[in-house]
């Protein structure tokens, strides 16, 4: 009989208390793997937040977003001098277009679109650039009511209106929030920084129009080809089109304006302060410096706390684990020095006996681990959602608060510029308490594989202190008692 | 060859020193089986411990085969009692949970032999105490008591020590039984030409050996034999 086969058989000695240590063990290792799903689960939302909108900054012209508001434009110099503040990586200048179907009748009412200045943009976009392709979203009521200049509330009768395609040029194949472009067939559009007849068409759009990698449309009467086609998502972001920043320019005749920038900023410590560089070095009469970050920074915050909790929990419970272990272990040495006197006695060295000790407990943890395991998976779920929903109480209070509160300001997807997520889900920040809700804690086979073999570190280091207790048995202790 | 030197063992209780081992010498030749008798708490089970290296004395040496125990580390003490000593304890101290033929197979298990050859050995040698076969594969605890003897008995000769140590090995069985286990021991002596040493209170089982000594008091006197066993 191998020291392995012995030690298997010590461990189940005595049935009951076998029973009762490994139930009590499983409860620990249990509470410990769930924890740390939790953890790995917040920690993934977590860096999937900061990676989505931690570090970038969004220009727009000072008293102007996107289509609405007033003021000057921004230009590419403005974009220059962002580009040189310190903690800067990059500028990503956007020019956002309305794009009016060339079909359209006398009721669109475009009348009140055109005209110099535009009524829609800061810096005077170009109101009315005409393309054949038609618009993916019907206008509905919020379509009707959003274009109708000075009738809000009006009972009347309207009349059908086609609502505009957004077709913005960027500088980087990123959208107009600085998110990397999902393109789901096709290619990008190579340089950005040139002017190209080529473009990228959201995915309804591709398909009210039946475009596909290859097609091609028009814009002011220029011929543009389908470069690739991407998912933004949302079905407002998936009704649009980006094209090079030097072409929507064009498109525009006006070469040097920008409608938003970009910026990134080389890590989330940096972010204020550069917000602040970037907003002194334009003027405050010039840009306005808008933090997407700060949308989030409540939502992030409360997950940070989670994973800090979820965190210390499986510490905790990986030590109680251990303790329980050491407590076991000491038990049964003490309960088995005769025994140990004999077997050191008879020849056994007593690093054999350790060992025989050290294997017994893991045998232990062992099957504590499988039990262990079967209650993380029935129950990770549960902890990581009431940890989450604990720390969000207050949280998606004020959240809720400052959601709402933007989202009076800045209607529903009338932002293209704007750079704020969560737009058309009631309201651009309101987003921020459903994220923390989001996070799936599902039982990944490597972060249980982590988990147990942290929990077997821990019990051969708990098992190793009555294992050197054997060592100082000494065997003459046997006749001694005879 | 046992040869043991002046060996004192004393302990403090307090402000007294008791020395229940006190300048004991004798020597025993290879093969022979011996005995010491003496009253309760006369040094009889210190004396053995001092020669199976289980304890170390205050001075003097036990040689076997020309070997000093005195001064040799722990790790040295502990191969000499897996190598060269065979022990036999009143209370039998056979690991309840194991079957007899596991406990006999232990000390070999630590000498390093390979699985095969210790269960072969074993079971020979739970055949030569004459261990009903049936019960090879039996928990010792469900072994009656000349049983567990026996199976200690085949332990303690598992890795063919120069030494048996028996400590009071019918203390705790009838007189058949004892007559029974002291017989076996004999013949082992005879026919394994082991050294045994039977540390007892009983005369009766003292005069079945070849020499017989008295310890009294800590010091060792050899009674004079007037026949031999062989």
């Amino acid at each position: 009989m191998s020291v392995l086969a012995r030690s298997v058989g010590n461990a189940f000695r005595n049935k009951i208390r076998t029973a009762a240590v490994v139930a009590v063990l499983a409860v620990a290792i249990g509470l410990a793997l769930s924890m740390l799903v939790a953890n790995q689960a917040v920690g993934a939302k977590v860096q999937e937040l900061n990676a989505s909108v931690g570090t970038t900054l969004t220009v727009n012209p000072a008293g102007g977003q996107g289509f609405e508001g007033g003021g000057e434009p921004l230009t590419t110099a403005e974009a220059e001098t962002a580009a040189s503040v310190a903690n800067v990586t990059s500028v990503v200048g956007t020019k956002a277009l309305r794009l009016q179907t060339a079909t359209t009748d006398s009721t669109t009412g475009t009348g009140q679109q055109t005209g110099p200045g535009g009524g829609f943009g800061p810096g005077g976009q170009q109101a009315s650039v005409s393309t054949n392709l038609t618009a993916a979203v019907d206008a509905g009521t919020l379509g009707n009511r959003n274009n109708t200049s000075g009738t809000t509330g009006t009972t009347g009768t309207q009349p059908a209106r086609t609502l505009p395609i957004t077709a913005t040029g960027i500088g980087a194949e990123v959208d107009s929030t600085g998110k990397a472009l999902d393109i789901t067939s096709g290619t990008g559009l190579g340089d950005y920084t040139t002017s190209e007849a080529k473009a990228l068409v959201g995915t309804s759009l591709a398909e009210k129009n039946s475009l596909t990698v290859g097609s091609t449309f028009t814009i002011q009467d220029k011929t543009f080809t389908v470069a690739g086609i991407f998912d933004a998502g949302t079905t407002f972001g998936n009704n649009a089109v980006y094209v090079t920043l030097p072409e929507a320019q064009t498109l525009a005749e006006t070469p040097d304006e920008l409608s938003t920038m970009i910026v990134t900023v080389n890590s989330m410590e940096n972010v204020d302060s550069t917000k602040t560089a970037v907003q002194a070095a334009l003027g405050t009469d010039k840009a306005d410096v808008t933090q997407g970050q700060r949308n989030l920074e409540t939502a992030v915050s409360s997950l940070d706390s989670v994973k800090n909790i979820s965190l210390i929990a499986f510490i905790a419970a990986l030590a109680t684990a251990g303790i329980i272990i050491l407590l076991i272990m000491v038990m049964l040495v003490r309960e088995r020095r005769r025994e140990i006197g004999v077997l050191k006695a008879i020849g056994a060295r007593n690093r054999t006996i350790g060992l025989q000790f050290v294997l017994e407990s893991l045998v232990l943890v062992a099957l504590g681990s499988v039990v262990g395991a079967v209650i993380a998976s029935l129950a990770s779920g549960g902890i990581a959602s009431a940890l989450i929903s604990s720390n969000t109480t207050t949280t998606a209070a004020t959240t809720t608060q400052r959601g709402g509160g933007l989202a009076g300001a800045m209607p529903n997807g009338a932002v293209p510029g704007g750079g704020m997520p969560g737009g058309g889900q009631g309201g651009p920040f309101g987003g921020a308490s459903q994220l923390l809700t989001s996070v799936t804690a599902s039982v990944s086979p490597g972060v249980l594989a982590a988990g147990i073999a942290a929990v077997f570190a821990v019990a051969i280091i708990g098992a190793l202190v009555p294992a050197l207790l054997t060592a100082r048995i000494r065997p003459i202790e046997v006749l001694r008692g005879e | 060859m046992i040869v043991v030197k002046d060996l004192v063992r004393q302990f403090k209780s307090g402000d007294r020193t008791i020395k229940p081992v006190n300048g004991v010498s004798f020597e025993l030749e290879k093969g022979s089986l011996a005995s010491i008798v003496g009253k309760s708490g006369s040094g009889k089970s210190t004396l053995l411990s001092l020669l199976g290296a289980l304890d170390k004395p205050t001075s003097g040496d036990v040689v076997v085969d020309g070997v000093s125990l005195a001064g040799l580390p722990d790790g040295k003490l502990t191969e000499y009692r897996r190598r060269d000593i065979g022990f036999v304890f009143q209370q039998f101290n056979l690991i309840p949970n194991l079957s007899a033929v596991d406990n006999v197979m232990l000390p070999m298990e630590f000498a390093g032999v390979r699985k095969a050859a210790r269960l072969q050995r074993a079971k020979e040698l739970l055949e030569q105490v004459q261990l009903d076969p049936e019960k090879h594969s039996r928990r010792t605890n469900r072994l009656s008591g000349g049983e567990q003897q026996r199976v200690a008995i085949a332990r303690a000769l598992a890795n063919e020590p120069k030494l048996i140590l028996a400590d009071e090995p019918t203390g705790n069985l009838d007189e058949q039984t004892g007559e029974h286990i002291i017989e076996l021991l004999s013949s082992l002596s005879r026919d394994h030409n082991t050294t045994i040493l039977v540390v007892t209170h009983d005369r009766s089982l003292a005069q079945k050996t070849e020499r017989c000594f008295r310890l009294q008091q800590g010091r060792l006197t050899e009674e004079v034999r007037t026949g031999s066993r062989r």
